[in-house]
């Protein structure tokens, strides 16, 4: 129904554009530097946050602004409920996904959901977070770090090795890898990483770290010293400090793990010039600054880091292979819940 | 007077039915022409079908898509299922206790400040389970203000509210007000002359409240534990932030991590057999409250004024017992709310300079507040209104008349409490495409009815199963037909319960979260969403803020409503 209507509408204003075209000598230049586009409307689903979300939409709609954006947001399990109900009954009703992590996406495009694009500026960014079959493009850099209440903990602990002292000893609360996709894929990270691995994760598991739903309770309970030090994702610290929480963030010596907040593109997408236009902006320089600013850390070098935050080349981080990785996740999870039970 | 009012109360339900139909000069009401029951019984169980059978079927349909019975004898299921199962019993068994003893204490007796503890005592119905469990975190969390002093006089922590006893303490905690609406909603039937007749005999307050009053309240007690009881085995937020921490899983957490993870291949038919198999065990719940209800007393209306129980010398220290107990489930997270929704936020001290309005300004002013109360405020207007319709319609006519048909009806409404919304609301996006309602809002007002009309048919099946047909009976005597006896003399009845049923499913909606969160349209919002959103966002103290505003608008609300009718 919405789809018929879609297109009828397109059509039309299609059509009156090209009749417009034919007077348009006067008519001032696009906005930007992107040729402007057809009208079309396409719909988001996404993770993020709704204020992000909607500050996303409105920088995208100052480029096109012939491109209206509805977002569906919710948590990644709840996109990915709907996506696998909306399968069952017909085609995947969202044009762009912007979510999750790459394993997901790697499902997605095993199963031909997606569709193959590699975004203009494709070698401004870091080669790590473009996927080389082009189903999908990492937009941030979400490292899991250490965070610590600074009221309570005067010593920060610069390493994960030092999380296993028996001084913070109940002292710990981390996210659950059955709820938080990041916390899955940390943990498949830090039992391939030759310096950590299993011995690391059980001496980590003997000091009894609280497991909190996801990675906002997490970085609430640090805030409010419920337990002083955290595994957590880095730009909650940094707003929540930003805020005036005692809390900040510690990038461990080893290296961070991290997720890349993928978007990808429906192959049921009924516009998709509009969606390649959208996933361009992400990762475009434009696109790039307003995820700093909204404290991520980017994943191109020439539009700086979030303020409080290190620059990109003082950040030791881990890439593992994500074949690797992915074919070792369930297995992690598994041996994650053995040894905190 | 009440020498009459005994004698009914002798006359066993089935004595009372079997007469009718056969009593001489009456027609019997064999197979002529449908009358208005007739209608009405037709028109609620096609109201049914589409609401409930429907979402059912598709939840079924979708687990036998795939064979994955072998799943459920692995051993986190069958662990999840058992926790899930002595949760539920365990939390609704105090449920109805404390909310049975609450409604006693706040109906029927002279406790001081009734009116204002029984409002508060319903707070928790209006804050949001995983708003509720964050504050109790704060509370009785491992470093809470309580456990460290406890920890640093006798060495250890007092009570840490992880794992499974705080999840069933925390059910109880959300879940007793239901109980408490429920008995309320009976005792208002039963009349005070029994008591009066018990206490002119010679017996003392409390042995005519516990050998006359409860075992007439049992239909009472028992639909709102089975009420409680399988719609815990559905709740999510609870167990998933009280629980887990501690490895505590239910077989709801344990549905959304099939869905998240992707450690499964066929993630909806997992999840779809999960659902069939909570149906199930809510069915052998259904059959066990059947049984032990078979024998029912039965009560004349009262006409009387309640008189109330006077506490006596007990009073002082009855009053300050419930005051306490009311006040620690009750304000103790309500005031923690408030700290948070003042301060900046988390972790910042609580003095004086430190307070801000910044967050409750915020919550009031951000856009998803604003179209979320009037899309939620709507959607649980008519949720309640039509769950009412529904479940004064379907309570009434199943306790009321005699058909074979009763049984499935009442367990058909019953069912879909057991199952966790997000089954329920996938099973919903699997049908919305085909009806056409696929990105409305009407498609949430749907599942909101499958999910919430049980509370409604609950409350009104409770009390007017223990009244006898005498009334009907005369009416039709007089000349009235079915469909008006029914009308006249049962809904009447059974319309007090229908509007605390009523508030039921609007308080449940207005902040309903996981039906709403997957079920929205692009762009849209609800008031339990936008309370999500703001703390994904981070912006927790905002969250705080906007939790406490529903809880002291619903509560005002709330008390309006309930001054209006007496």
């Amino acid at each position: 129904m919405t789809r018929i209507t879609r297109t009828t509408a397109v059509s039309a204003l299609a059509l009156s554009t090209i009749l417009l075209a034919g007077c348009s000598a006067a008519e001032p230049a696009a906005p930007a530097t992107d040729d402007a586009l057809e009208p079309a409307t396409i719909t988001l689903y996404t993770s993020e946050p709704q204020e992000k979300a909607d500050a996303l939409v409105a920088a995208f709609n100052e480029v096109h602004p012939e491109v209206t954006v509805e977002v569906f947001r919710a948590g990644t399990g709840d996109l990915t409920a709907r996506i696998e109900a909306e399968r069952t009954s017909g085609d995947v009703q969202a044009d762009v996904l912007l979510a999750a992590d790459s394993g997901t996406f790697e499902d997605y495009a095993a199963e031909d959901l997606l569709l193959q694009y590699s975004p203009a500026d494709v070698d401004a960014l870091n080669p790590d977070v473009v996927d080389p079959d082009g189903y999908y493009t990492g937009t941030r850099i979400i490292p899991t770090v250490i965070a610590y209440n600074t009221g309570m903990i005067d010593d920060a602990p610069t390493s994960w090795v030092e999380l296993t002292n028996a001084e913070y000893s109940g002292q710990i609360v981390m996210p659950n890898p059955d709820v938080s996709g990041a916390a899955a894929y940390n943990a498949a990270v830090w039992l391939a990483e030759p310096e950590l691995g299993e011995a690391w994760l059980t001496e980590l598991a003997a000091n009894e770290p609280v497991i909190a739903d996801s990675n906002g309770p997490v970085a609430q309970a640090i805030a409010a010293g419920t337990q002083p030090v955290g595994i957590v994702v880095d730009y909650l610290v940094r707003e929540l400090a930003a805020q005036g929480s005692p809390i900040a963030v510690s990038y461990p010596t080893e290296g961070v793990p991290y997720v890349s907040q993928p978007v990808g593109i429906f192959a049921s997408t009924d516009a998709q010039a509009a969606s390649e236009a959208f996933v361009d902006f992400l990762v475009s320089e434009e696109g790039q600054k307003l995820a700093v600013e909204q404290s991520y850390l980017p994943v191109r070098s020439d539009v700086g880091t979030p303020e409080g935050a290190p620059s990109m080349d003082d950040i030791a981080v881990l890439s593992p292979d994500l074949e690797t990785i992915r074919s070792t996740q369930d297995a992690a999870v598994a041996k994650f819940n053995e040894l905190f039970s | 007077m009440s020498a009459t009012r005994s004698n009914t109360l002798a006359g066993s339900a089935d004595s009372g039915r079997t007469r009718k139909g056969v009593r001489p000069g009456q027609p019997e009401p064999g197979r002529r022409r449908p009358d208005g029951v007739t209608i009405t019984r037709t028109l609620l169980w096609l109201a049914c079908l589409a609401l409930v059978v429907v979402p059912l079927g598709t939840v079924l349909a979708l687990a036998a898509g795939g064979n994955h019975l072998a799943l459920l004898l692995e051993g986190d299921v069958l662990e999840a299922g058992v926790n899930s199962l002595v949760s539920a019993v365990l939390s609704a068994a105090g449920a109805v206790v404390v909310g049975s003893a609450l409604a006693i204490l706040f109906d029927r007796t002279d406790l001081p400040g009734r009116r204002v503890f029984r409002l508060l005592a319903l707070s928790p119905l209006l804050v949001p389970p995983f708003v509720g469990a964050i504050a109790w975190i704060g509370i009785a969390g491992p470093t809470s203000p309580v456990n460290l002093w406890w920890r640093d006089e006798f060495g250890g922590p007092l009570w840490i509210i992880y794992g499974g006893d705080g999840v069933v303490f925390l059910l109880i905690v959300h879940s007793y007000p239901i109980a408490m609406l429920v008995v309320s909603a009976a005792l208002r039937r039963i009349p005070t002359d029994l008591e009066h007749a018990a206490r002119i005999g010679g017996a003392s307050a409390l042995r005519a409240l516990v050998n006359i009053t409860l075992p007439l309240l049992r239909p009472a007690l028992l639909s709102s534990f089975t009420l409680i009881a399988v719609s815990n085995l559905a709740d999510f937020g609870i167990p998933s932030i009280i629980g887990l921490p501690e490895r505590f899983v239910t077989l709801s957490t344990l549905v959304y991590r099939y869905i998240q993870s992707g450690t499964v291949d066929r993630p909806l038919e997992v999840v779809a057999t999960i659902g069939a198999v909570l149906l199930v065990v809510a069915l052998a719940a259904l059959v066990l409250d059947l049984v032990a209800s078979r024998r029912r007393w039965e009560l004349d209306s009262s006409t009387s004024t309640p008189q109330r129980l006077p506490l006596g010398r007990g009073r002082v220290v009855v009053a300050v017992l419930t005051w306490t107990f009311v006040l620690t489930i009750t304000v103790l997270p309500l005031l923690a709310l408030l700290s948070q929704s003042l301060l900046p936020a988390p972790g910042v001290p609580l003095t004086l300079e430190n307070l801000t309005l910044d967050n409750i300004t915020r919550a009031v002013t951000a856009r998803g507040t604003v179209t979320g109360a009037t899309t939620s405020i709507m959607l649980a207007t008519l949720a309640g209104l039509i769950c009412g319709v529904l479940g004064l319609g379907i309570g009434t006519l199943v306790t009321r008349t005699k058909a074979r048909d009763n049984r499935a009806l009442h367990a058909l409404a019953i069912l879909p409490q057991a199952i966790p919304g997000l089954v329920i609301a996938v099973a919903w996006l699997v049908i919305a495409p085909r009806i056409g309602l696929f990105n409305t809002p009407w498609l949430i007002l749907c599942a909101y009815i499958t999910s919430f009309v049980a509370l409604v048919v609950q409350a009104v099946a409770a009390p007017l199963s223990a009244t006898p047909l005498t009334a009907e009976e005369a009416a039709r005597a007089s000349g009235a037909t079915r469909l008006r006896a029914l009308v006249d003399i049962s809904c009447r009845m059974a319309i007090p319960a229908a509007v605390s049923g009523t508030v039921l499913v609007a308080l449940t909606a207005v902040r309903e979260l996981t039906l709403s969160v997957l079920l929205l349209s692009p762009g849209a919002q609800t008031l339990g969403v936008a309370i999500f959103n703001l703390q994904q966002a981070g912006s927790y103290n905002t969250a705080s803020a906007l939790s406490l505003i529903i809880t002291i608008v619903g509560l005002a609300g709330l008390g309006f409503a309930a001054r209006s009718p007496r």
